[in-house]
């Protein structure tokens, strides 16, 4: 295919459209917002892990100045669109979102079971200590490896006969028992937090009584408009969400969570505006996590390298309301060319709330494993770990027996294992040292699944030629506004400067929640075929003025002008157009989703990483000193923005190998790390320069852009490139993460 | 809540408090005029009691005048009174440095003060960084080396650059790395903030 | 948050007349960590005592001593030219802790007298004995990867079941144990000067309280006598992570050399007990001696020898080995 780039070398990039007001305090995000009459509200969470709660004493609470309600199951309105309470309270069925103030029982550690609502934060947070809870304590299950043994099917996959996540096999199942070399290896990953640094916040305010607006932060403001709706037997138009700006989310926004509704419910009760926003302590109970994982795999190879068996089983933990399912195991099918495949994924419910996607949710996880032990086999049979990987290369969707849609994996191991300099390491571990260090170099692949979502965008030309372009997406980070306005930019052939782009706000046409790096295929394609349906209008509209633009299908955009021809040297500009058609604006609605090339092709972005750590021989600290990541995820559409992307990848990877673990004590099942000083994520001192290399070759299949998402290939194998330089630095092999100096010495 | 804001009962009740602390500070010798001055200036802290104070301070260059519960910290007197949201509220224990401003002109976490501490202090949030319409060099160079995504933290990472530099703690980028490392951001903006401080540092541009 | 009332002194004699006065009371300085324990409900004074506008930031050497005020911010100790030139150990110290913001705002009094971060103690949920006596210790059977190996011992009374297990979070506290510091008290009878080993206790008894410090007492300042460490001192912190971390272990390392021999040495370690954690034999050990890794790891693993570890916290044993080993080779100029 063609090389089409967009976007390189990077000063052709255009710098984020929202820089300056974030740089400057200007961006309003949720908790931001000022409105009249507004009220505080803080929750009250449960101290036991299971069991129920026997009484509220609220009355000091109640008394104390400011406040103006004191809400729990035992005064909440009720949400009409939940069932009628049974009496006596009964768990709920596995599959029930957890619905705040319900009823008495007590699901997890942390589950809100109150709220204070007062006319000051100060008011609220001092009410909210005085309210006592008692507690009817149940036996609880937390701890994940001595409940192993009850881990199962997940009831999801034996309901539904064609679940990804049924147990899989092709070839011989017993290809890894008669390998020449094989190993076999347990790989544990704890639970770890998105924890963005704004926390979840809301300002819920009902404008009517049948009328509510909520400044919510969430990743997808239709999902919330449509699940608030449904909650209170509402219009759908009567709800608005808005989220203009997130501060990061990182799959912590993707659901609703219970502190939502309990704002929404709150305002309702107090018939007021109502501002709740989550403490860093609660951040580890009311939204999910990445969820406590352990991985058996199996890898099987002849003695001259070819991959003959692989055998790779998941156990994650959920919660014993609903069951959360990721692709723990699903990479190990298609990234390697293996005859011979064995996956299986189970689930172990405990009294925990439930995990959620977070940042290359499942492959992070899964490709942690697999990649160590690619690793691991590859020493083992005394080759080089990117000359195994090469040997195994898959030319075709293994799993699917189909032909990629585009796969450029081998130009990302080339390019860069060239810039890293790959060909210096030593296979043996503990070969060099530097500066009383040791220094280890390790790689690992990436992949992850192309999604695409039906999506639509609005685009709005103004008498004087600028364009605004809107859809209900999201930016949490990676810079959408920014993006789309380039996508915009090159179809409508406009200055950037004249394109807004407007998004957050669930008024908007409709698009899918910014999640599974879907927002690029799913919006800019809604993006670019808007523009391109605005061209063709500003083209038939220039017909009706001069007849070298009758032609048809010929047209070229220009400097915001229109050509009748590529080689035409007098264009009609865009505001000339409008004025000559008496037009104030001119507005297109384009629609995009998947064609059937999803069935004829396997899509997936692909990538690698190589790093280089140096570890404390007698500390055991690890550093990350150098890192090359390289991507191959079609059209690179904004190259500054997206190197960001990466880097912030890299960096939530050095947080999941080095440092993360949320950590409970199983006695109470409460999280004894439950602040930024105990659940640690990474430092500027712990982050090295990170060079980032793209492919850049349009995937013309996947979508009209060519382009596939960035945002969760960006950590996938990260963490497994780490725990390998770490292996090579130290002859040590870290199968449970966070690879802390404890494990090291 | 502005001064002018308070209900007339308890602008009295507090007024008549407020005059006897100021006498007792001012003496007898003034007159009237500038004892209301003394009162609304008082150099000898906040006045007021265990739900209510009258607390001074200048912010961005104006001076400030407000009444607040005592326990209301630095940081949601400037979000939640003063309309000052830029400055960020990501852990509220001093773990983050989101809540980043200049205390008398040195970086400071704005949640770990009580606003009367600061009564007489000089304080500056990002809003008070730029020049007007224009913006300071490190919030060129923020934009211009994408020192963020989510931009949350950027308002703290940019208050700390600012000191950073101005504490001669930018020589390098490991020197930048370690002074930084209050400023957490998890969408891991890191080497392009570096990238950005040591620029403006190197170009001997005034911060 | 209980509401309280505001005070502030201007003299170091009102501070303490409001603090007899008003028992309860609490006096803040940067507030680094009371407002922050204030916020989660563990410290609740009914009265504050804000004693930033006292007279007592002054940073100065007098005599044979360098003088540092109770109110000096842990950046301006550490940036102070006669800090770095006589105590360099105490700068590398206050430059491994916190953050340059927090170091802004802490105080060298605040910073002596910060309480343990143990999570049991900061969650109001959670069995402590030093948040509520007689609860009992979260941490003793439950998570305990970052707590105390030393307890008591010594020629102090050895070891005894604790009541606590939490360990002294301050990085300068563990080089002014080094350096030998005295810690100047005044209180209702008077000015006195306490020694850092006497100044922080050891937990076996009554762990609701971090020091000696008596009801209505201000640190002042604190006195460093000079010494000949300046050449051969180092300060280790090892951590989970690079920056703005406590420390799992930490070592202050001071040696007097000549003629490449060793003829002082001091050494305290933080992150392993209840207060900084004085090696006081290494003097005896290394006098005379000249440095080598071997000759380390013996003095080393002589120390350890009465640690005692919990159910999750054994690799400390080794891990506190390898950085006294790893910060005297620092310190000897070896490494």
């Amino acid at each position: 295919m063609k090389r089409q780039s967009w976007d390189n070398p990077s000063d052709t990039s255009l710098t984020r459209v929202d820089g300056a007001a974030k740089v400057s305090g200007g961006a309003t995000y949720s908790a931001e917002y000022a409105i009249p009459e507004l009220v505080h509200a803080v929750l009250v969470t449960s101290t036991i892990a299971k069991g129920s709660i026997t009484a509220i004493e609220a009355h000091e609470a109640e008394a104390a100045p400011g406040v103006l309600a004191v809400i729990s199951h035992l005064n909440v309105m009720t949400v009409p669109g939940w069932p009628a309470k049974k009496q006596p309270a009964e768990r709920a069925q596995v599959g029930t979102a957890l619905r705040v103030f319900y009823d008495p029982l007590i699901y997890f550690d942390g589950q809100p079971v109150a709220m204070v609502v007062a006319g000051t934060h100060e008011q609220a947070v001092h009410a909210a200590s005085l309210v006592c809870v008692t507690y009817r304590k149940e036996s609880h299950q937390t701890d994940f490896e001595k409940n192993a043994g009850k881990a199962a099917v997940p009831l999801n996959v034996q309901r539904s006969g064609n679940s990804p996540f049924k147990d899989y096999e092709r070839g011989d199942a017993a290809a890894l028992r008669q390998a020449e070399v094989k190993i076999e290896a347990e790989y544990i990953i704890p639970t770890q937090h998105h924890q963005p640094l704004e926390p979840h916040a809301i300002i819920a305010v009902w404008e009517a009584d049948d009328k509510l607006t909520v400044y919510d932060k969430n990743q997808g403001v239709k999902s919330v408009q449509g699940q608030l709706a449904q909650a209170f037997k509402l219009p759908r138009e009567n709800v608005q969400v808005v989220a203009r700006y997130v501060g990061g989310a990182f799959g912590s926004g993707i659901r609703v969570w219970p502190h939502t509704l309990a704002a929404v419910i709150a305002a309702k009760q107090v018939k007021r505006p109502v501002k709740l926003v989550l403490g860093r302590d609660q951040m580890f109970t009311s939204v999910g996590y990445r969820p406590y994982t352990v991985q058996k795999i199996g890898l099987g190879a002849s003695a001259d390298g070819r991959l003959t068996g692989i055998v790779h089983e998941g156990t994650g933990q959920t919660s014993m309301y609903e069951e959360h399912l990721e692709r723990t195991v699903l990479a190990s099918r298609a990234l390697y060319a293996c005859p011979s495949v064995l996956t299986r994924y189970r689930l172990l419910p405990l009294d925990v709330n439930t995990p959620t996607w977070m940042r290359g949710p499942g492959d992070a996880t899964g490709m942690f494993a697999l990649e160590s032990a690619m690793d691991e086999l590859a020493f083992a049979l005394k080759m080089d770990p990117l000359d195994f990987r090469l040997k195994n290369y898959a030319e075709s969707d293994p799993e699917r027996n189909l032909p990629w849609s585009a796969k450029s994996l081998r130009e990302c191991y080339e390019l860069g294992a060239e810039k890293f300099g790959w060909k210096n390491r030593m296979q043996a571990p503990r070969s060099v040292r530097q500066n009383g260090m040791l220094v280890g170099y390790g790689m690992a692949s990436s992949l992850y699944g192309f999604h695409r979502h039906p999506s639509k965008a609005r685009a709005v030309m103004q008498a004087d030629g600028s364009v605004v372009v809107q859809s209900a997406t999201m930016d949490i980070g990676p810079g959408t506004g920014t993006a789309m306005t380039r996508i915009a930019a090159k179809v409508l052939g406009l200055n950037a400067k004249k394109i807004r782009f407007e998004l957050g706000h669930s008024a908007l046409p409709d698009a899918p929640g910014q999640n599974g790096s879907s927002t690029i295929p799913s919006v800019g394609s809604a993006v670019h075929d808007a523009c391109e349906a605005l061209k063709n209008r500003l083209a038939a509209l220039a017909g009706d003025m001069e007849a070298r633009f009758r032609s048809g299908g010929q047209a070229v955009v220009r400097n915001g002008q229109l050509f009748a021809s590529e080689g035409d040297k007098d264009g009609l500009s865009y505001a000339d157009i409008l004025k000559h058609h008496h037009l104030n604006e001119l507005e297109v609605t384009g629609e995009s989703k998947q064609g059937a090339e999803r069935d004829q092709y396997s899509m997936y972005s692909f990538g690698c990483h190589f790093v280089e750590v140096q570890v404390g021989e007698l500390t055991g600290e690890v550093r990350v000193t150098r890192v090359v990541t390289c991507a191959d995820v079609g059209t690179i559409i904004n190259y500054k923005t997206a190197r960001s992307q990466s880097i912030g990848g890299v960096v939530g990877g050095i947080g999941m190998a080095l440092m993360e673990e949320s950590v409970m004590d199983h006695r109470f099942g409460r999280y004894v790390t439950s602040d930024f000083a105990s659940y640690h994520i990474p430092v500027h001192a712990d982050v090295p320069p990170i060079e980032v290399y793209y492919i850049d070759k349009p995937d013309m299949l996947a979508d009209p852009i060519g382009s596939k998402g960035l945002g969760e290939i960006a950590i996938v194998g990260v963490a497994g490139a780490i725990a390998n330089a770490v292996f090579n630095a130290t002859g040590k092999r870290i199968r449970h993460l966070p690879i802390t100096p404890d494990k090291l010495i | 809540m502005d001064i002018d804001a308070i209900p007339p009962d308890a602008e009295n009740e507090d007024r008549r408090f407020f005059l006897k602390q100021s006498m007792l500070i001012a003496g007898l010798s003034m007159a009237p005029a500038d004892l209301l001055h003394a009162a609304l200036v008082p150099d000898d802290g906040p006045v007021g009691n265990a739900v209510k104070v009258k607390v001074s301070l200048t912010v961005n260059g104006k001076r400030k005048r407000v009444t607040i519960d005592p326990r209301m910290t630095l940081l949601d007197l400037l979000r939640e009174h003063l309309g000052l949201t830029g400055t960020k509220k990501g852990c509220d224990f001093g773990q983050c440095g989101a809540c980043t401003v200049h205390i008398d002109g040195r970086r400071a976490l704005s949640c770990l003060t009580f606003a009367l501490m600061q009564h007489g202090a000089k304080i500056t949030t990002i809003e008070g960084l730029s020049d007007g319409e224009k913006l300071h060099p490190l919030q060129e160079a923020f934009i211009k080396h994408d020192g963020l995504q989510c931009g949350y933290c950027t308002p703290g990472q940019v208050m700390s650059a600012v000191a950073c530099i101005r504490e001669g703690c930018a020589g390098s980028a490991p020197e930048v790395r370690e002074y930084m490392s209050g400023n957490l951001c998890r969408c891991g903006a890191y080497p392009n903030i570096v990238d950005a401080i040591l620029e403006v540092k190197k170009e001997g541009l005034k911060v | 948050m209980k509401p309280f009332q505001y005070l502030r002194p201007k003299t170091v004699q009102e501070a303490i007349s409001m603090a007899t006065d008003n028992p309860g009371a609490q006096y803040i300085a940067g507030g680094t960590n009371l407002v922050d324990l204030m916020k989660r409900g563990i410290a609740s004074p009914p009265k504050l005592i804000d004693i930033n506008h006292l007279p007592l930031k002054k940073i100065e050497h007098r005599y044979d001593r360098l003088r540092i005020g109770a109110l000096a911010l842990n950046s301006d100790v550490a940036r102070h030219k006669g800090v770095v030139a006589r105590q360099p150990l105490l700068a590398q110290a206050l430059l491994a802790g916190a953050s340059g913001q927090l170091r802004n705002m802490a105080t060298v009094g605040g910073n002596l007298l910060q309480r343990t971060r143990c999570s049991y103690f900061y969650d109001l949920a959670l069995p402590c004995n030093k948040r509520q006596p007689g609860s009992g210790c979260g941490a003793e059977g439950g998570v305990n990867r970052t707590h105390a190996i030393f307890f008591a011992g010594n020629g102090f009374g050895g070891y005894e079941a604790s009541s606590c297990i939490a360990v002294h979070p301050s990085d300068m506290c563990v080089a002014l144990t080094a350096l030998e510091t005295n810690v100047v008290v005044n209180g209702p009878e008077g000015e006195r000067r306490v020694m850092m080993k006497d100044f922080h206790r050891l937990s076996t008894q009554q762990p609701e309280l971090d020091t000696y410090l008596r009801p209505g007492e201000l640190l002042t300042a604190i006195e460093v006598v000079d010494n000949a460490f300046a050449k051969h001192s180092h300060y280790l912190k090892v951590r989970d992570r690079a920056s703005y971390a406590f420390a799992l272990v930490s070592v202050a390392a001071a040696l007097q050399m000549d003629g490449g021999r060793i003829w002082d040495a001091r050494m305290a370690l933080g992150g392993v007990a209840h207060k900084p954690w004085r090696y006081w034999a290494i003097d005896l050990m290394l006098r005379g001696q000249a440095p080598s890794e071997k000759l380390f790891q013996e003095v080393a693993e002589h120390e350890m020898q009465s640690a005692e570890a919990t159910a999750q916290n054994a690799f400390k044993i080794k891990l506190t080995t390898n950085a006294m080993v790893a910060a005297l080779k620092t310190a000897a100029g070896i490494s």
